[in-house]
């Protein structure tokens, strides 16, 4: 056995798991370092940030973006969770999607991760970068992607309630309840390896049986109807890849995670404990490879019908999410109202960076194999354009950090996208409008 | 040709004439008023002329914008509407004309957006267009539900871990278009069917059921609060050594009530379960009010499956616990416990425990004894059982034969039509399959049940398109079932299908009848009230406590109920639709009644109709906590929340969405806070572009002013001071107003009578219209106009009775079709 693979183990028991190392294919081998897993996880938040004018002098104290530019810059005092982090941060003023600044201030969280214009008659949106990585990487992992948010479910195009599209652009339904991301990544199944088996081999049969029967009836349908039934049909298909990719995992009992500290029954009613738990159990499914690429939703903009825009006065701040971004440019108070929200969420965020950074993984840590993108798709309320973005992450798959760079707006977010990808094994040419690569984090 | 202004007539001009008057969608869609619409454009073309043109024309493209080669016809070009939509944006926000171009009038103003805003509705619209045909439907998590029980026989929760629905434009959560298919939703669907099935047929002889009784609950070493006396404190623990994982399982409460005279009820709460390893808390398994003084058996069944069950080989707590509390609150503190010694046997020193004292005004429940016992069946193998499954005989052959019965029998009622044979045959193959791999007769079947669970047939209302005009009778006995009662047709309504007798009229109104006068449509009532007014919006607000300290999130529900039991009572009553509008009672529980104030209200937990008395101003929706708090800050009245919902859900005209980036009334200004209400919304009318709107919307908020955010009555307004939060500052309650058609109103009184004389018409209308909607489970199109009219003029002549709409909707066309 070769140390790594030892020292893994161990270091991973040390943080109260122990997991069923799927690294076991090539254990032994030379390649472990090389083959380490390269991960993506993506957090959105929506509506914007506090954006004021430095001569405001009070009320810019409470800005996102920091201060200074390049290597010498400085964190506002609301953020100053993230100085210890500003080696392992890039924070990126002044890029947005070109595309998304065609579409309504409040319909653009849909495409944060796809780059897509969402506009016209049939709003339809293409693949987001974390299924990407999913589709060329999730066959190594029990689960190909996490997908998050606080809604849950899909929502509606322009208003979704995820992060994730996948290949043709469908919505991919995220979970929003930590007790269900618990079970279904580190929960135990009661029936016998035997008996598993044996259902996956039925599942198997019988979703090349319904798929069958389903297209007998698409035939009967009207042309509406059948474009419907296409999602269902697609969906099948998707379950038989995975019925497929849970035999190869059959072997490898789940990682055994410790419930203790985690509020498995946190939800809209206690949303601190909620964020911090959605957090924990990223935190864990990256760190027993049990996914690579995760996304997280902490609320769309769909100031209607979002469970999420209470949350914020839930925590004592002062006003819904919607309405303290709608204020951040008013008088010093609008600042600070919406200014003290950015922190806490700040806060939640480096919470988890740390996390990552404390977690060693071969001669460096899981934050040195994990590239956490961090942002919104407004800078101020319904404003598509200079998005407060924040990449952490992944310094041993390329990336240099430590830097605030404000980039020119005709440098569309894509390029980061590409910049990205292309260190994530998942190699692309172009994503959407991209133009090149973002050398300044090379 | 249009007459065009002779000063301005240029090449632009011409264009824009053509697009405008080529444009197709102005005949077909506007039947009922082709001259109207005419003369709108005629109007929009000339203000485009006389301000716009010169800066976004041949001549000119500032910003790139050119207006006058635009397409009129929204829906064969979107494109264009994109840009018609930011010169939307710009118009009301006053960015455009600018500042150093002639301005437009207020008129033009208002004819321009809403000439833009009418056209951006079309296409909107338009995009959701299905030809007015009912669109292949998933049911949704209520109906996925309530259709796995009566299949299975088996009451366990099958959607839990189903992703939550997409609701509809209109609120509206059993909306084709917008429920949508994924592979988690099969994954799970799968799942549950297959935990359905395990629970719902069952194998082998009898299991041997077991029992436990407690007369003592297990004691707290520390504490004496564990107790069979459950006042202001006290719970009652019995610890189950012995349990199966599955089955059926019955707690048997025997108990009665201490109530001081004059005291309300208690209320006894029931939980079961609880697992360390995963941290998974305890489930209540029933709420019931004691009102007995003397001696009575309460029973609760549930099952097993339901709760988290300690894990046999790892745990602190071996065996289940069930545990009784008395959750009825006053709202005020417990006392504080007393340190007390005592003598225990068995040590020499007194052990120090903490005392609870009693409180004789509290009403106490006394536990006499507790069992439990499971598995509990009337017979085996259980009904559920032999009804799916009735035949598992040893021989091989003779259970393929079985089989081919029981899927005959099972396979029509999950696809809610004749099955064909080739169906048949299909399952029978996968029988053969997993027959060989499967260890039983009844896993296999099992499995081939799990087959038909995730059939589209079954996930989905398919209706395969035929040549007539109208529907089958299977089609329609699913329509029916799922519009009254969320579920799947019962074997009456599959027998009238059968024998080809539903789609006679006067069948299918005997069984709206019978349907609407059944326990299973209260679904339909609650559904359908709870979507159509936005109940939910209560679940989105977040109450400060600084504002509202005594206020307990459980109102929440019970207030939403209030306004669902509410809705259902007239209906059953058969009173007219008007009353929501105004009415002199509600529908109220124990700790409703307490928190509206009402001295001598219902007790207990369920709700009764209650006359609101003096109050009887209030009655009627519009006074109705749940309405007034989904429409509030959680701190206080949102005055143009409660303007909208009415306009949108009462009267079916919402106002224009606000224009982008405009902020939020309670943020302008520092010194906001020290304004009356009336005066901060005055902000609005001082800039133009906002007045147009607001004008005539906030007046119709404001009349409901004299209630808080938690739909209680206030004489004052309290807010408290931004920059120093221990001052309050207070306004009285002004809400006199005049609404847009120059009525003047005082409070909701007068706006309510208003309603009910002026406006029942657009009210009958709009519920006319949300209910069609909600029985077809798609969004309405202009081809539906023309049963919308119908239907709301029947609907008057029927004095407003729901039943009756009901029935009419039921007949109406698209219903049908």
């Amino acid at each position: 056995m070769s140390k790594h693979t030892l020292r893994r183990r161990t270091m991973l028991q040390g943080c109260g798991v122990a997991l069923g190392l799927p690294l076991l294919d090539c254990m032994g081998s030379e390649s472990i370092a090389t083959n380490r897993p390269k991960r993506l996880c993506a957090v959105y938040f929506p509506y914007g940030v506090v954006i004021r004018k430095p001569e405001e002098t009070e009320a810019a104290k409470w800005n996102w973006f920091p201060n200074g530019k390049g290597t010498d810059f400085q964190f506002n005092p609301g953020h100053q969770s993230l100085a210890p982090l500003q080696q392992d941060v890039t924070v990126f003023g002044g890029m947005s999607h070109p595309n998304g600044r065609k579409m309504d201030g409040h319909d653009t969280a849909d495409t944060w991760l796809t780059a897509a214009e969402l506009t016209g008659g049939k709003l339809q949106n293409s693949v987001s970068i974390d299924q990407l990585v999913a589709m060329r990487h999730g066959h190594k992992t029990r689960f190909s992607s996490l997908v998050m948010s606080t809604d849950g479910g899909v929502g509606e195009p322009t208003r979704s309630s995820t992060l994730s599209f996948g290949r043709n652009g469908e919505p991919i339904p995220a979970i929003n309840k930590p007790r269900l991301i618990y079970d279904r990544f580190f929960g135990h199944d009661a029936a016998s390896a035997k008996q598993q088996r044996r259902q996956l081999q039925s599942s198997k049969k019988m979703l090349d049986l319904v798929l069958d029967h389903s297209r007998s009836l698409q035939r009967q349908l009207g042309k509406h109807d059948q474009r419907k039934l296409d999602e269902y049909l697609q969906s099948v298909r998707q379950i038989e890849q995975q019925v497929e990719q849970s035999e190869k995992w059959l072997h490898v009992p789940k990682p055994q995670v410790n419930a203790t500290d985690l509020k498995l029954d946190a939800d809209d009613s206690t949303p601190g404990e909620l964020i911090r738990t959605m957090y924990d159990l990223m935190f864990l499914a990256l760190q027993t490879d049990s996914t690579r690429a995760a996304t997280y939703q902490i609320g769309n903009m769909n100031g209607a019908t979002s469970i999420a825009g209470k949350f914020p006065q839930l925590l004592g701040f002062a006003n819904k999410m919607h309405a303290l971004a709608h204020g951040a440019r008013k008088g010093v108070k609008g600042a600070e109202d919406l200014g003290r929200w950015d922190q806490f969420l700040t806060e939640q965020l480096a919470r988890f960076l740390n996390r990552l950074k404390s977690t060693p993984e071969g001669d460096g840590t899981l934050l040195d194999h994990t590239m956490v993108l961090y942002g919104s798709s407004n800078s101020h309320t319904h404003n598509n354009t200079n998005y407060p973005l924040l990449l952490s992450g992944g310094q041993r798959l390329g990336l240099k950090h430590g830097q605030y760079l404000t980039m020119d707006s005709s440098v569309p977010l894509s390029n980061l996208f590409v910049t990205m990808l292309n260190r994530l094994d998942t190699p692309v040419d172009r994503f959407v409008d991209s133009t090149s690569e973002i050398e300044t984090i090379l | 040709m249009l007459p065009i202004p002779s000063f301005r007539l240029s090449p632009a001009v011409l264009l824009l004439t053509c697009a405008i008057l080529a444009n197709p969608s102005f005949a077909i869609e506007s039947v009922l008023s082709e001259s109207d619409a005419m003369a709108d454009l005629k109007a929009v073309q000339a203000i485009l002329v006389s301000k716009c043109i010169d800066c976004h024309g041949a001549d000119e493209q500032n910003a790139d914008v050119r207006l006058d080669q635009l397409s009129t016809d929204l829906v064969s070009d979107p494109k264009g509407a994109e840009t018609w939509h930011d010169a939307l944006g710009a118009i009301q926000r006053g960015e455009m004309p600018p500042d150093d171009a002639d301005p437009l009038t207020t008129a033009e103003r208002q004819a321009l957006a809403g000439w833009i805003s009418e056209q951006l509705n079309r296409l909107k619209a338009a995009r959701k267009a299905t030809g007015g045909r009912v669109v292949l439907r998933r049911m949704n998590r209520q109906e996925y539900q309530n259709t796995m029980v009566d299949l299975l026989g088996v009451e366990l929760n099958y959607t839990e871990n189903l992703p939550p629905d997409s609701v509809s434009e209109e609120g509206f959560m059993n909306n084709g278009s917008a429920l949508r298919m994924s592979a988690l939703q099969l994954e799970y669907y799968l799942q549950a069917a297959r935990r359905g099935l395990k629970s719902a047929i069952t194998e082998g002889p009898a299991p041997e059921p077991f029992s436990h009784s407690a007369s003592e609950s297990v004691s707290d070493k520390k504490k004496d609060h564990w107790t069979t006396r459950l006042g202001r404190n006290g719970r009652f623990v019995a610890r189950v050594p012995e349990f199966p994982d599955t089955g059926a399982f019955e707690i048997r409460v025997k108990a009665h009530a201490e109530i001081p005279p004059e005291a309300p009820l208690p209320i006894m709460q029931v939980q079961f379960g609880f697992r360390s390893d995963v941290r998974a808390p305890a489930k209540i398994v029933a709420v019931t009010e004691v009102a007995n003084e003397e001696s009575k058996e309460f029973v609760f069944r549930a099952r097993l499956e339901e709760y988290p069950i300690q894990s046999r080989t790892q745990s602190k707590y071996p065996g289940m616990l069930i545990w009784i509390d008395n959750v009825y609150q006053d709202g005020k503190r417990a006392p504080k416990p007393v340190q007390i010694k005592e003598q225990v046997e068995g040590k020499k020193k007194p052990v120090t425990r903490l005392h609870y004292p009693e409180d004789p005004e509290f009403p106490k429940i006394v536990i006499e004894e507790v069992s439990f016992k499971a598995p509990v069946f009337a017979s085996w193998p259980p009904k559920h059982s032999q009804d799916i499954l009735p035949r598992q005989p040893d021989s091989l052959s003779d259970q393929r034969q079985a089989a081919s019965e029981a899927i005959d029998r099972f396979l029509p009622r999950v696809f809610r039509r004749p099955i064909q044979d080739q169906e048949r045959d299909l399952f029978l193959s996968y029988y053969d399959t997993v027959r060989q791999s499967e260890e039983s007769f009844v896993a296999a079947m099992r499995e081939v049940f799990a087959m038909a669970l995730i059939a589209p047939d079954f996930l989905y209302l398919a209706e395969p398109s035929s040549q007539q005009h109208t529907i089958t009778d299977d089609q329609l006995a699913c329509r029916l079932s799922y519009f009254l009662w969320s579920t799947m047709p019962d074997p009456q309504l599959f027998e009238l299908a059968k024998t080809g007798q539903l789609h006679r009229p006067e069948v299918l109104s005997e069984q709206v009848q019978r349907m609407l006068a059944d326990d299973r449509a209260s679904r339909f009532l609650d559904s359908f009230s709870k979507q159509w007014l936005d109940l939910a919006g209560v679940d989105r607000v977040a109450i400060n406590p600084e504002y509202y300290p005594g206020f307990d999130n459980a109102l929440k529900p019970l207030l939403q109920r209030e306004t669902q039991a509410f809705f259902a009572e007239i209906v059953r009553q058969d009173l007219p639709a008007t009353q929501l509008l105004v009415a002199d009672f509600t529908m109220m529980n124990q700790a409703l009644a307490k928190h509206y104030g009402i001295d001598d209200g219902p007790r207990g937990t369920s709700f009764q109709r209650v006359s609101w008395g003096p109050l009887s101003s209030r009655g009627g929706l519009l006074g109705q906590g749940a309405i007034l708090m989904a429409n509030s800050t959680g701190e206080d009245s949102h005055p143009i929340k409660r303007a909208v919902w009415i306009r949108d859900r009462l009267l079916d005209d919402p106002p224009a969405p606000p224009p982008p980036d405009v902020p939020d009334l309670d943020q302008d200004l520092p010194e906001l806070a020290s304004l009356p209400l009336k005066d901060q919304l005055k902000l609005h009318l001082e800039n133009d572009a906002c007045a147009d709107c607001h004008q005539a919307l906030d007046p119709w908020g404001v009349a409901l002013d004299s209630f808080g955010a938690t739909g209680l009555l206030r004489e004052k307004i309290i807010r408290l001071n931004p920059k120093d939060r221990k001052k309050r500052l207070q306004h009285d309650v002004d809400d006199a107003v005049t609404l847009p058609d120059g009525t003047d109103v005082k409070g909701i009184a007068e706006l309510r009578q208003y309603l009910v004389d002026q406006q029942s018409k657009a009210f009958a209308r709009a519920l006319s219209k949300r209910m069609l909607s909600y029985a077809l489970g798609r969004s309405l199109e202009f081809s539906d106009e023309e049963t919308v009219e119908q239907l709301t003029q029947q609907f008057i002549a029927a004095d407003y009775q729901i039943s009756e709409l009901v029935r009419l909707i039921v007949c109406s066309d698209p219903f049908q079709r």
